[in-house]
């Protein structure tokens, strides 16, 4: 039998009733699929830019955190100044000594409370320099406290720490 | 007494699955690590001072990427000792296929579980920073590695299309690993794997997410030796149905192939 011999090259003669040979569509609609995943991917992230946010001691200072246009804005949430009213929650957001005032529609998911850094998205009201935020993201740290970890008191645990 | 010819010695002794002495010691010691991780992970290991509950989702989120990265480099050196081994083996190949195959289902897990911790502490489920989307990106790029695999062509064929991709995909892990200190995302830096060697997570934490990348890990071994004895099997039948096929064309052919 010549089948061990490697591939026979002997032309066979046209097969009459045959199965055509099954062309494989689904590998190509798949690659087809992640190229254009691929590419949404990549326009999606450019389309808001790379860094994902701005310090707020760096509005107006830094390129792409000028004062006119939309921004995301990362600071923490000061101690004593979350007011929730009827509408809107207020509360001030600081880094580096730096401070802004946010007024956000509604109630911030996700963990939010004061001495977490948070991201805001949205625009400075230029006439009162308040920041309306129309969405509020809680920028968990690396740091993984226990809850009931005894080296830590309640008041201590409660209080704004430096950010390291 | 009865003899045993020695052919049918040989075919009893063959392997009537994919499991082996080996895979079963690796599957019950995957076992035994996985309900230690279920028992540090749910019940010992505290709730976090600022995510409560939810940071248990790390003792899945942290191992199945661990695990997903672990496959994609086993691809990687399969890739490269195919390519550049002098015997060109399909027996690499297959390793490096099965364990892509693997690497793809634990990145699924990683966003997944990843998408609903950041529901809970950040407040959204997904955001286009740069972690999530270079991991998203890596995620389609293996998915792209497997339908390369798919393709028409022979198996060696098969092995180098693959191969070239298999080396160049792995290059994004890095990027995806080292986006959060190159560009500022929403997603936190890595805590035990960071520059600093000062680990910020509390001790019982460390040990159930080190519980659960030795568990991960065994489970990858478990997998990846299923999988690619399958795929060998795969292809074996495949090769047989050429074989038939080849008759079959010659015997309409009238050639005798004796």
């Amino acid at each position: 039998m010549a089948l061990s011999d490697g591939p026979d090259l002997t032309p066979s003669p046209p097969s009459v009733g045959g199965r055509r040979p099954r062309r494989r569509i689904m590998p190509m609609v798949v690659l087809a699929l992640v190229l254009v995943s691929g590419g949404v991917i990549i326009t999606q992230a450019l389309s808001t830019a790379v860094d994902y946010y701005c310090n707020v001691d760096e509005v107006g200072v830094r390129s792409g955190c000028d004062e006119g246009r939309r921004l995301r804005l990362q600071g923490t949430v000061a101690e004593g100044s979350v007011v929730t009213g009827t509408a809107a929650t207020m509360f001030d957001i600081e880094f580096n000594g730096e401070s802004v005032p946010v007024e956000y529609e509604g109630e911030p998911g996700g963990i939010f409370r004061e001495c977490l850094p948070v991201v805001v998205h949205g625009v400075f009201d230029q006439s009162t320099g308040l920041f309306l935020g129309d969405r509020v993201e809680v920028k968990h740290s690396e740091e993984y406290v226990a809850v009931n970890d005894e080296r830590l008191t309640e008041a201590e645990a409660m209080a704004c720490q430096p950010s390291a | 007494m009865t003899t045993i010819s020695p052919q049918r010695a040989e075919i009893s002794s063959l392997p009537r699955g994919t499991g082996t002495r080996a895979t079963r010691i690796i599957g019950i010691a995957t076992i035994v690590m996985i309900a230690w991780l279920a028992l540090f992970g749910l019940v010992l290991s505290p709730a976090d001072r600022d995510q409560g509950d939810s940071v248990r989702i790390m003792y899945v989120h942290v191992p199945s990427v661990w695990l997903a990265y672990l496959a994609f480099i086993v691809t990687a050196v399969c890739s490269a000792i195919h390519l550049f081994g002098k015997r060109h083996s399909l027996g690499v190949d297959r390793i490096a296929g099965a364990s892509a195959e693997i690497g793809v289902v634990f990145m699924a897990v990683t966003l997944a579980t990843g998408m609903l911790w950041g529901r809970i502490t950040w407040g959204v489920y997904w955001q286009w920073d740069a972690r999530l989307t270079t991991t998203a990106l890596l995620f389609v790029s293996y998915i792209g590695y497997l339908a390369v695999r798919g393709l028409d062509g022979t198996q060696q064929q098969r092995a180098r299309r693959s191969a070239v991709i298999g080396l160049l995909v792995v290059l994004e892990i890095p990027l995806v690993h080292w986006s959060v200190r190159l560009w500022r995302s929403l997603h936190q830096e890595a805590t035990v794997l960071g520059t600093d060697l000062d680990v910020s997570l509390d001790g019982l934490m460390l040990f159930s997410l080190f519980v659960g990348v030795i568990a991960f890990t065994l489970l990858f071994l478990w997998l990846v030796l299923h999988r690619s004895r399958t795929l060998t099997m795969i292809d074996l039948v495949g090769d047989r149905e050429l074989d038939r096929a080849v008759i079959a064309r010659r015997a309409e052919g009238g050639i005798d192939h004796a």
